[in-house]
C-alpha cells in the first residue's frame, strides 16, 4: 500500500498524523500586518488625494501601531533591530527597511511641506516633492511586503499563492480610501468626494475577486490548502468568514456606497465594515492556516 | 568533509517514544518542547488494520526553507549539512517555523523557563545546567546533537532506539550504512513536492 495524504483529521499537537495547525503567527502578528498595511493604504491615498492629516494618520499607525503589535509578538525584541540584517533574502528584512525609509522619508515630507519648514530652511520645491516619492514607493512596499512574507511560505498552501501580496495591496488600498473618505468628512470637496466613493466601490469589487481567487488557488493547490478552504467557509470560522469578512466588509459596504454614496453616516458604517472585514480576514488567514501531514499510509 | 543524514526504518519502530524521551534528557527541553516526535497512524479496516509509526524531526535540508526567509541570519548550515540555530542572533519572529513544510521548529516561550519541569516557578538543577544554552524567546530545533557529532558520537535518539530504527551517518560515503539503506531499500524522503532536499529519508514504506 503506498503511503500518500488525502483525507486526513486535523490533530492539533499530538503525536498523530494529520493536518497541523500552524500556531506560530497568530493575533499579535494579524495585529501587527493590519496595522502596517492599513497605516501604508491610507498613506498611499492621502499621498494622492494631498491630504496631510491622512499621510500623517497612516504613518502614526505604521510607525507606532505596527511596531508595538510586532514587538509583543517578536519572543526576543531586543534584539528585533537584527531583523533588518538579511534583505537579499528575507521579506521581513526588505519590509522592515521599508518601514525605516517609509517613516524617515514620510515625516520629513510632512514637517517640510505642512509645517512649513522647507520655506523657513530654504529647500526647493523638487526636493520636497522628490521626499513624498520616495515615501509613496516605500509606502507601496509596506502595503505588500507582508503578502509576499506569507506567499514565500510552501509549508502552508493556504498562503503560498501569488494572490498573497495582492489581497495586502487590496486590502490597504480599501482601508486607505474608506479613511480618508471619513477624515475628509462632510466639508470634502463634491468632486473628490464622489471620486473616492466609486474608488471604494471597484476597491469593494476586486476584494470579491481577491477571495475568490485565494480560495481557488488554495482549494487546488494541495490537500492541505483544501482542507484550509474548508475550515473557512464550512467550519466553525465560516461564520466569521462569511459573516464578517464577506458581508460586513465587503457586501454590506459596497451596497451603502452604491446606494447612499454622499451620506457621511453611510460612509461611516461603511468604512468601519470595511475595517471590521480586513481585520477578520488577517485573524482568519493565520488561524486556517495548515501544514500538509508528513506523509500517509492510509489508501 | 561528511554530510550527515538519518533514515528512519518503518517497519523497525516500535513507538515506544524512547528516542523523544533521550532528546529532551540530552538537549534539556522545556515541558511541551521536543525536537523529535513519532507520530502514529492506524490504517485499513477490519479485520486487516494496521498501525504504523513514524518518527520525525529536523530534516536539515539542503535547501532548508527556515534558513532562506530567517531575517536575523540566525539560521544557518554548516559545512557538514547541519541546520543549526544560533541562540545569540534568533530573535524569535517565527518566520522560520511557518516557512518549515514539516513543522519542526519549536518557540521557547520565556515562561517555560521561569515556570521549570514541575511547575512550581523553581529550576532544578537539570534545567538550570541545560537551559543556559537557549535565549528565552528563541525559535530552535533538533541539531542532530551536533556536540555529539563533533566528539564522533551518534545522536542521542539514535543511540536511545532500541530496534535501531535510527541509522546516522555520511550520505556522501557510499559506504555509509544509511547510504547503503536508501539505495538498497528505495529512501524516500519526507514532501519531497516541497523541493527542500531533505537530508532524512525513510525507508520500507510498504507494508
Amino acid at each position: 500500500m503506498a503511503a500518500s495524504s488525502r483525507d486526513l483529521p486535523i490533530v492539533g499537537d499530538s503525536f498523530n498524523v494529520g493536518y497541523r495547525f500552524q500556531r506560530y503567527w497568530d493575533t499579535p502578528m494579524a495585529n501587527a500586518f493590519f496595522c502596517g498595511e492599513l497605516g501604508a493604504g491610507i498613506f498611499l491615498v492621502a499621498a494622492v488625494i494631498g491630504s496631510m492629516p491622512g499621510m500623517l494618520v497612516g504613518l502614526l499607525l505604521t510607525s507606532l501601531l505596527k511596531t508595538w503589535f510586532h514587538m509583543t509578538h517578536m519572543g526576543v525584541p531586543m534584539k528585533s533591530w537584527r531583523a533588518i540584517l538579511r534583505p537579499d533574502r528575507s521579506w521581513i528584512s526588505r519590509g522592515l527597511l521599508a518601514i525605516v525609509f517609509y517613516a524617515g522619508f514620510g515625516f520629513a515630507y510632512l514637517g517640510l511641506a505642512w509645517l512649513g519648514l522647507a520655506e523657513s530652511m530654504g529647500i526647493s520645491e523638487s526636493l520636497v516633492t522628490f521626499l513624498k516619492a520616495l515615501a509613496f514607493l516605500s509606502a507601496l512596499v509596506v502595503a505588500t511586503y507582508q503578502g509576499f512574507a506569507m506567499s514565500h511560505s510552501s509549508a502552508i498552501a493556504l498562503w503560498n499563492t501569488g494572490m498573497m501580496p495582492v489581497s495586502s495591496l487590496v486590502y490597504a488600498l480599501s482601508g486607505g480610501v474608506m479613511v480618508n473618505l471619513l477624515l475628509g468628512g462632510t466639508g470634502m470637496a463634491p468632486g473628490l468626494q464622489s471620486n473616492l466613493v466609486i474608488a471604494g466601490m471597484v476597491m469593494m469589487g476586486l476584494l470579491a475577486v481577491v477571495h475568490l481567487s485565494l480560495l481557488h488557488a488554495a482549494y487546488h493547490g494541495s490537500p492541505a490548502g483544501r482542507k484550509s478552504v474548508e475550515l473557512l467557509t464550512r467550519s466553525f470560522y465560516a461564520q466569521w468568514y462569511w459573516g464578517v469578512t464577506w458581508t460586513v466588509g465587503i457586501i454590506v459596504p459596497a451596497a451603502l456606497l452604491w446606494s447612499a454614496g454622499g451620506s457621511y453616516a453611510a460612509m461611516l458604517i461603511a468604512g468601519a465594515g470595511v475595517l471590521a472585514g480586513y481585520y477578520s480576514f488577517r485573524v482568519l488567514i493565520f488561524k486556517a492556516g495548515l501544514f500538509e501531514p508528513i506523509m500517509s499510509f492510509r489508501p | 568533509m561528511a554530510r550527515w543524514g538519518m533514515v528512519f526504518d518503518l517497519h523497525r519502530c516500535i513507538g515506544c517514544n524512547a528516542c523523544v524521551i533521550g532528546c529532551k534528557q540530552e538537549n534539556s527541553l522545556p515541558d511541551g518542547v521536543l525536537f523529535t516526535r513519532t507520530l502514529s497512524e492506524e490504517y485499513g479496516v477490519y479485520p486487516t488494520v494496521n498501525r504504523v509509526y513514524i518518527p520525525t524531526l529536523c530534516n536539515h535540508c539542503e535547501d532548508a526553507p527556515c534558513e532562506k526567509v530567517c531575517p536575523s541570519g540566525a539560521t544557518y548550515t554548516r559545512d557538514d549539512g547541519i541546520v543549526m540555530v544560533d541562540s545569540d542572533k534568533c530573535i524569535g519572529c517565527g518566520s522560520c517555523a511557518v516557512a518549515c513544510p514539516y513543522d519542526q521548529r519549536n518557540e521557547l516561550k520565556a515562561d517555560l523557563f521561569k515556570n521549570g519541569l514541575f511547575g512550581e516557578g523553581e529550576l532544578t538543577p537539570f534545567e538550570e545546567q541545560g537551559y543556559i544554552r537557549f535565549t528565552p524567546g528563541m525559535v530552535t530545533k533538533c541539531d542532530f546533537c551536533s556536540g555529539r557529532v563533533d566528539e564522533g558520537l551518534d545522536p542521542a535518539c539514535v543511540v536511545t532506539c532500541p530496534t535501531d530504527a535510527r541509522i546516522f551517518g555520511d550520505l556522501d560515503d557510499p559506504d555509509s550504512k544509511p547510504s547503503k539503506l536508501i539505495r538498497e531499500k528505495g529512501g524516500r524522503a519526507p514532501l519531497p513536492e516541497k523541493n527542500t532536499k531533505p537530508k532524512v529519508y525513510y525507508v520500507n514504506w510498504t507494508t
